[in-house]
């Protein structure tokens, strides 16, 4: 347990500034990709 | 799905070439990134939200995806400065032109949708109502206004997955594999390539 903690608190460490500046500039543009975008696979048909 | 795995590519490609280059990937400066999120909402309850669409007019979600490429146009008016961004306000700006003059939806053909879903089904469809829960409406290629920019291009049939998507989202899917490659490239190198 007390392995598992002080792993998960490296892990946390590792997460920098940005890492989080990424994560947020690639949600943005899939955000962008999928708004602009409209290609149908038939997928909610039915749903 | 189509255009995420286009940003899943180019991100990847990225990535790659700048650890081959053995340089830190550079994370794209974007600017006004809280407009990408509010944006999209419209269209996140309108098409995507299984809860939510399915109690939304055709009107409002016509209305919904027109403002929603609307303010997507200006945030990435806002970015015109990254690379690959001018492909990727092309592509968006057809789609939004031939959405607008279809009245609030991507038309598609009969025809095509039958390559997507049986054909009983589709012949089970009113020519004019949506097709599904998605940005689609099914009209008939006579009925269509600006045609050429519709859902028209379909994978080889030998492809496992099959999808149906217009010219504006060919721009948008090798604009945001564009961008995102290039944020692995060195400035120099690219602007040896920019020469070329």
């Amino acid at each position: 347990m007390k392995n598992k903690l002080m792993q998960l608190s490296l892990l946390i460490h590792k997460i920098n500034r940005q890492h989080i500046q990424l994560a947020f500039a690639l949600l943005a543009l899939a955000m962008l990709v999928l708004g602009a975008g409209a290609p149908d696979s038939g997928g909610s048909i039915g749903k | 799905m189509i255009l995420l795995l286009a940003l899943l590519a180019g991100w990847l490609s990225g990535l790659a070439y700048a650890r081959w280059q053995k340089r830190p990937y550079q994370i794209p400066t974007i600017n006004y990134l809280w407009l990408a999120f509010v944006a999209f909402i419209p269209q996140l309850l309108a098409f995507y939200l299984p809860a939510t669409r399915s109690r939304i007019p055709d009107g409002l979600a016509a209305a919904n995806l027109v403002t929603s490429q609307t303010l997507l146009l200006g945030f990435a008016w806002m970015n015109r400065r990254l690379a690959g961004m001018w492909l990727l306000i092309l592509g968006l700006a057809l789609n939004l032109a031939v959405i607008i003059a279809n009245g609030g939806f991507m038309p598609i053909s009969p025809e095509t949708a039958g390559h997507l879903i049986p054909a009983a089904a589709v012949q089970s469809m009113n020519v004019g109502s949506r097709f599904g829960f998605g940005k689609d409406v099914l009209l008939l290629p006579g009925d269509t206004r600006l045609a050429w920019l519709s859902d028209r291009f379909l994978l080889p049939d030998w492809f496992f997955y099959q999808v149906t998507f217009s010219l504006g989202d060919i721009f948008i899917a090798s604009g945001i594999f564009w961008l995102l490659l290039r944020q692995g490239i060195p400035l120099i190198q690219h602007e040896r390539l920019k020469r070329l």
